[in-house]
């Protein structure tokens, strides 16, 4: 079922081509009183899915920024089938923050009922594939709304894998009309630890389907003999080959909105800022270089 | 010439249950084999993983007992949490729900038994946690029963408010939760365990969350009333000289969010 064309691409609240920050607990009530100067924040679903003081501080920030959630419990690649349960529970949120964007994983972390709490990489196969474009079907049609879905960072690949994880991703947007997240970082965490080209990984993304980029720290392990691993653990600032792989994304995609992640020792308010005025300097440049662009083509 | 391996099939199902259970009983053989262990070895991929799933619960476990984990220590509430999340992981994605069992799990664990309290502690901690994420909803408004005759009032039943919960302790834990939270080693080196039991409305109101002690009647009229029974064989049954005065005091403290008629529900 492909409902691009049917469904609104963003809710009332829409999210602009402009550098947002991920929302955390700390900075609920400083955002609250002192409104900084900050294009739209991003929050994770299943934070906000009972009532309390937690949800009404979102109440109040929505009223004077656009939001986006971003899921991390919809375990779109089980094999069991989707927790209806939990879905209902999005919605629920959905219809109380009324986000510009709803976003989800490429991953699984369901599987005989428990919940093993972290996005799991999924064997890239038909089987798969067909698996998770069932469940974004189900989803969109649920929500009655498109979700982008987030490329993942891994530390393992399994050997029946068959599919690029590129296209994979390519395919689940195609299929299902879904929008992509796409998660700079997590391309290069991820071509770093598996020998991947990440400009290979761009290229393969149909720039139409990019709905929002993912900035964020990770760290690197030292594995002896002069390898490396790199974990996404959210907890730094953005690298500086993330800044120029974001440059070149933005080169393939256009100016997109993007935000800055950061979930480990989570700094004070000031330092994510500063990282998304990096981003927005850059979105900026790219926008003038496209409005240039535009008027070289108008005077031929 | 190098033999060659066949390549493992596993369909997602097999191979989600082989990651299940090396993430939770550690039990790597069958995950690792569909894994490719180039550069590090399968079962250290795993372990990525499983560190960042325990480090996942365990936080949540945290935020839901933070007064259990003062009492403790941090190494052994990791320990105990990592003992719990094995025998019972979380059922969904809403970590908030996550930790219903571990008073009972705590309460049978050996290793605590030296701090009789603790799973009372954790007890009241979970109602505060589930009164702290329960739904919004505007407590019951006394006006809505005074136009009611007689025989509706006998036939009543409250539907408890979704932040409030009730709890019955042996020992003083809200004593001793408030001065573990505060840190205040006088109020706690001050409370004598055998002041108990206490009977505890565990409540929020206007984003507080409070344990309030009630007199152990007021609380069976308010036990009476949250377990479905009709207002006229609760306050029947009330051991209080004054039980339409305890019914005004909950209905006024916002432990209602409704009514309906006992043959409403037979209807359903």
């Amino acid at each position: 079922m492909n409902v691009s064309g049917v469904m609104p691409q963003a809710a009332p609240g829409r999210i602009p081509a402009k550098a947002g920050v991920g929302l955390r607990f700390r900075h609920h009530q400083s955002v609250a009183q002192a409104r900084p100067d900050v294009a739209w924040f991003e929050v994770h679903t299943e934070n906000y899915m009972g009532g309390g003081t937690v949800p009404r501080y979102l109440d109040t920030i929505r009223r004077d920024y656009p939001i986006s959630l971003h899921g991390v419990g919809l375990s779109l690649g089980s094999a069991d089938g989707l927790d209806a349960a939990h879905l209902e529970r999005v919605r629920n949120v959905i219809n109380r923050v009324e986000p510009g964007l709803v976003s989800e994983h490429l991953s699984w972390s369901v599987s005989g009922g428990t919940y093993l709490a972290d996005l799991l990489p999924l064997p890239l196969t038909e089987e798969a594939l067909a698996i998770v474009c069932r469940h974004v079907d189900q989803v969109q049609a649920h929500l009655k709304r498109r979700i982008l879905i987030e490329n993942p960072s891994t530390y393992l690949r399994f050997r029946h894998s068959t599919i690029p994880e590129w296209e994979f991703l390519a395919h689940v947007a195609q299929r299902t009309g879904c929008g992509i997240l796409c998660d700079v970082n997590n391309i290069y965490v991820s071509a770093s630890n598996h020998g991947w080209d990440a400009r290979t990984y761009l290229a393969a993304l149909p720039p139409a389907a990019i709905g929002e980029i993912h900035l964020a720290g990770h760290s690197v392990r030292e594995l002896g003999q002069g390898r490396t691993l790199r974990i996404d653990d959210h907890g730094s600032r953005v690298a500086p080959p993330v800044w120029a792989l974001y440059r070149e994304a933005l080169e393939r995609f256009g100016p997109v909105p993007t935000l800055i992640e950061w979930d480990t020792n989570v700094p004070a308010l000031d330092v994510l800022m500063e990282e998304a005025a990096i981003a927005e300097a850059i979105l900026e440049e790219h926008a003038n270089e496209a409005a240039y662009a535009n008027v070289d083509a108008n005077a031929d | 010439m190098k033999p060659h391996t066949p390549t493992l099939m596993p369909t997602l199902i097999e191979l989600q249950h082989a990651i299940r259970q090396s993430l939770q009983g550690g039990v790597d053989e069958a995950a690792s084999a569909f894994v490719i262990s180039e550069g590090l070895d399968a079962g250290e991929r795993l372990g990525i993983y499983r560190n960042t799933s325990a480090g996942v619960l365990v936080t949540a476990l945290q935020l839901a007992f933070p007064a259990v984990q003062h009492v403790v220590g941090p190494e052994f509430f990791e320990g105990a949490a990592r003992l719990f999340m094995a025998e019972a992981p979380p059922r969904s994605a809403w970590l908030d729900a996550y930790g219903a069992d571990f008073p009972q799990f705590l309460a049978q664990l050996a290793q605590a038994a030296s701090v009789p309290y603790l799973p009372d502690l954790a007890r009241l901690e979970w109602k505060v946690n589930l009164v702290l994420h329960a739904a919004d909803a505007e407590p019951l408004e006394i006006a809505r029963l005074a136009t009611l005759g007689e025989a509706e009032l006998e036939d009543l039943r409250f539907e408890p408010h979704p932040a409030a919960q009730l709890l019955r302790c042996g020992f003083p834990a809200d004593a001793i939760w408030h001065a573990v939270l505060e840190r205040n080693e006088g109020a706690m080196a001050a409370i004598d365990l055998a002041d108990g039991p206490v009977w505890l409305l565990v409540q929020r109101t206007r984003g507080d969350v409070r344990a309030v002690r009630l007199s152990e009647p007021e609380w069976r009229v308010a036990a009476a009333l949250f377990s479905g029974q009709s207002l006229g064989a609760a306050l029947a049954a009330a051991s209080c000289g004054e039980p339409h005065a305890v019914l005004a005091a909950h209905l006024a403290r916002g432990c209602f969010a409704n009514f309906s008629w006992a043959h409403e529900t037979l209807a359903l």
